[in-house]
């Protein structure tokens, strides 16, 4: 099987889980007050929105999918 | 239960030290992440005014990035930052050996970051023969900014590391635990640094 596809495959995959565990976890939090627990909050979120992007890259929805600039 | 009752040493003596500078060490730690992100920040922001400086991106003799590898190698750091977070969540409740079990797991993906990263670099390097300093902007932007997250990554990992093994000493308990506090907000932070670098290289 080529790389490429597995690694495609690796990151929808995983990144569905690790997307998955950090939204949870940002619900499961989302009442908790303080500094701290609001810089967490940020942080899953921020989190989980790096796992769609890998996710959507994996797809190959996003990320070189248009011809260079240049080219 | 209030951190009062909680912050107690390993011999059950309540640190009052701890509990009067538990909120300063809390701010000073968020002013050096805060300092950390204008210094990526302005590195970043060099990297997209240069970018859209020239005629096209990448420069003409520059081959694209590999998309798919660095999506699942992204995905592997931020699976560390899914791990660290349940190991603090398991620290909190109690449950040690879940706690010290994330930590390793957080170790291990931190350092198979690394090991990927350093597999795109060789690659870069000796098969497409793109380097820091023969490759114009694109080389050096690109090895600058990733050398760099990949260096905190690095002390990122020695820190998890520190911290397995301060948890082993007893050094930690359910009430007196910022160190583990900060791991985990500085983990986080090398983790959104990425999604950012992640963007900006492989996606736009």
């Amino acid at each position: 099987m080529n790389p490429a596809i597995v690694e495609r495959l690796g990151a929808v995959i995983a990144g569905i889980v690790v997307a998955t565990v950090s939204f949870y976890s940002l619900y499961k939090d989302w009442k908790t007050a303080g500094v701290e627990n609001n810089v967490f909050k940020l942080m899953l979120f921020l989190l989980g929105l790096g796992a769609i992007l890998a996710i959507l890259a994996g797809l190959n929805v996003i990320g070189f999918t248009a011809p260079a600039k240049g080219a | 239960m209030s951190v009062a009752s909680l912050a107690r040493d390993a011999h059950g003596e309540v640190d009052q030290l701890y509990i009067e500078t538990r909120e300063l060490r809390l701010q000073g730690f968020l002013l050096f992440l805060i300092s950390d992100c204008v210094l990526f920040a302005s590195f970043i922001f060099a990297y997209l005014y240069m970018r859209n400086s020239g005629q096209g991106w990448p420069p003409p003799g520059i081959p694209r990035l590999d998309v798919p590898f660095a999506a699942w190698n992204s995905v592997v750091l931020f699976g560390s930052g899914a791990t660290m977070h349940y190991a603090l969540e398991n620290f909190k409740h109690g449950h040690w050996m879940r706690y010290i079990w994330f930590l390793l797991a957080t170790i291990v993906l931190g350092a198979g970051f690394l090991g990927g990263q350093g597999y795109e670099y060789t690659h870069l390097i000796y098969g497409e023969h793109i380097t820091w300093a023969g490759s114009g902007i694109f080389g050096a932007s690109f090895f600058t900014l990733t050398g760099m997250h990949g260096f905190h990554v690095f002390v990122g990992v020695c820190y998890l590391t520190t911290l397995v093994l301060q948890s082993a000493a007893g050094v930690y308990t359910r009430g007196k635990h910022f160190g583990i506090t900060a791991g985990t907000l500085y983990w986080h932070f090398v983790d959104v640094i990425w999604v950012v670098l992640f963007s900006i290289f492989y996606l736009l």
